[in-house]
């Protein structure tokens, strides 16, 4: 049986992995024999300079979902090569790095110091966070995006995807923006942006006012968005957005996706990665598939 | 799946965890109403409870299969011998769907997460443990722990009416004097939790204080402790998504910066946490 995919020359032993922003920089879970097994680790967005965060409450509950504004806590680009990258290298699956820069600059400067690192798949390049108060994502101007891409595209040795938001009227001109300015791939959907509000105090309930919803409450419009992306596109997508089971997993595998993240499943179910693995193993066992291509975009139309 | 987590002690050590362990399916041996506010519901998980740590908690999956609600549920460890007990209000509706769990019912629990309290420093001679309301959560293991060290034990609880207080006779068979406050008089003094402030010993060095309960509570206690010059540990809550430190959602604000209370706490040190 066939479950690997690739996007650009890289090789992927399977289509299933995290989304950026679920598995911290995944160091709670080094040597795990069940990490080991995914296709590929995405650890949270590294932006130029070190950032806090934003000011709690950062999450709130929802149907069937939630809502975050974590603000991109993180080290920066020189404390995650010197203190993240070293032990993610070890844990020996292809490891796709996104980055987020809050201008041309910052994006290509991080660039310049990931070049002279080794032992990474992919970089990601997150143009659509929605909760850092940029007025317009990058991922929201056809125009930005296939600047920023080409630009990041001409500096980096290593391939590049480029991760959209939903936040747009259609999906898909942004899509082939960033395959024009030559991404390897494209994956999505960040989340959605989004509000609750504490109907005592009249307040929202997310210290940044707004935050992004993800889970299963999200999931049939990111099935949606995946198949309109990838009837639209030649480059791979990776698709995500409230994957908790292998049954969520292959409808986005049908709808065109190569590759599956699971997001914020991982908070409900950490062992949601390895089940969705396993059951995208055992469905192509029942159903005879020898090799996952057979499943990738076969949806009948 | 190995983790890692600060076990804090006198001499912080590192003890990892395996993640096959951290993540398992527990029978329910008793779920039971204390008092009209208060459950407490017993596991049967000896590994489990002989891993648990005084103020660690577990993260219960309340709905596996309807989503709803979405989040798992965290909760402090109220009791380890042979078996695992926690302590709750079922108030919400992730506690009120635990409420309805029987004896037999398999239920997945991600434990034991987060740093523990640390010990009282050697000079210690006076240990008081502050609870608001369901903060009475993580002082009975803790009492537990404590009590075969020749402390002075005191509990000074604050509950709103007769209907959040129960008889705690598990404290006073572990030795600790109990002081009651409701905020109606209806059970012991009458007011808030800091009328029953005169108990503790303003020793600094010699007194030590545990704090759980609501932010207000605990910033009252926090800035009572700190004219006195009276260390302690607070064990703080927050919403929580993965439990694990991963998702970074429950972080509060510390002198140190951001901090989760999965991980880096639920305790911290007392003059620590910035309470809003």
């Amino acid at each position: 049986m066939n479950i690997s995919v690739k996007i650009a020359n890289i090789t992927f032993p399977n289509p299933v992995t995290v989304a950026s922003g679920t598995f911290g920089h995944a160091e709670r879970y080094y040597n795990l024999e069940e990490v080991k097994r995914l296709g590929a680790i995405v650890p949270k967005t590294v932006t130029f300079h070190a950032q806090a965060g934003n000011p709690p409450v950062r999450i709130f509950e929802t149907p069937s979902g939630m809502i975050n504004a974590i603000g991109i806590e993180n080290p920066g680009i020189d404390g995650f090569i010197a203190r993240k990258l070293p032990a993610l290298k070890k844990i020996g699956v292809p490891l796709i790095i996104s980055i987020l820069g809050h201008n041309e600059e910052q994006f290509t400067g991080i660039i310049e110091k990931l070049n002279a690192e080794s032992g990474i798949a992919a970089v990601e390049l997150n143009l659509s966070c929605p909760n850092l108060k940029h007025k317009v994502l990058v991922a929201q101007d056809p125009e930005a995006t296939l600047q920023l891409v080409r630009k990041i595209k001409a500096l980096s040795k290593f391939p590049i995807v480029a991760k959209l938001s939903p936040n747009v009227t259609d999906i898909a001109e942004i899509a082939q923006a960033a395959e024009a300015g030559g991404a390897d791939a494209v994956s999505l959907v960040n989340t959605f942006t989004a509000m609750a509000i504490d109907i005592k105090k009249r307040q929202s309930r997310i210290g940044n006012f707004t935050g992004g919803l993800s889970g299963p409450a999200i999931r049939p419009i990111a099935v949606y968005m995946v198949q309109k992306v990838a009837s639209q596109v030649k480059i791979p997508v990776i698709g995500m957005g409230g994957i908790m089971t292998a049954a969520d997993a292959l409808e986005f595998l049908i709808a065109g996706a190569t590759m599956i993240a699971v997001g914020t499943g991982n908070f409900i179910n950490p062992r949601a990665p390895v089940d969705v693995l396993e059951g995208i193993e055992s469905f192509m066992k029942e159903n005879k598939i020898d090799d996952i291509r057979e499943i990738i975009g076969s949806l009948k139309i | 799946m190995v983790y890692s987590c600060v076990i804090a002690g006198n001499a912080a050590t590192k003890q990892s965890f395996n993640m096959e362990k951290i993540q398992n399916k527990y029978k329910v041996l008793v779920n039971e109403k204390l008092c009209p506010k208060y459950w407490r519901m017993v596991f049967d998980a000896p590994d489990l409870a002989a891993e648990v740590k005084p103020g660690q908690f577990i993260h219960i999956r309340t709905d596996e299969e309807g989503l709803q609600p979405f989040f798992r549920r965290p909760f402090s460890v109220y009791r380890t011998r042979k078996y695992v007990e926690i302590f709750y209000d079922a108030v919400g509706p992730g506690t009120k769907l635990l409420s309805l769990k029987k004896k037999g019912d398999a239920i997945d629990v991600l434990g034991p997460l987060g740093t523990p309290f640390k010990m009282p420093p050697p000079s210690t001679k006076q240990v008081i443990l502050i609870a608001g309301g369901i903060g009475i959560a993580p002082m009975l293991i803790l009492s537990d722990v404590l009590k075969n060290k020749k402390y002075n034990l005191v509990l000074l609880f604050g509950g709103r009416d007769r209907g959040h207080v129960y008889p705690m006779q598990e404290f006073k068979d572990n030795g600790v004097k109990v002081h009651i406050a409701t905020d109606d008089g209806s059970v012991g003094a009458k007011g808030r939790i800091s009328v029953l402030f005169d108990k503790i010993e303003k020793k600094p060095g010699q007194t030590f204080i545990y704090t759980c309960g609501p932010n207000p509570m605990m910033k009252a206690v926090q800035d009572f402790a700190g004219q006195h010059g009276i260390a302690g540990q607070a064990a703080c809550e927050e919403i929580m998504a993965c439990a694990l430190g991963a998702c970074l959602g429950c972080s509060i604000e510390t002198k140190n910066g951001f901090k989760t209370v999965c991980y880096d706490g639920p305790a911290f040190d007392l003059d620590e946490v910035k309470f809003h």
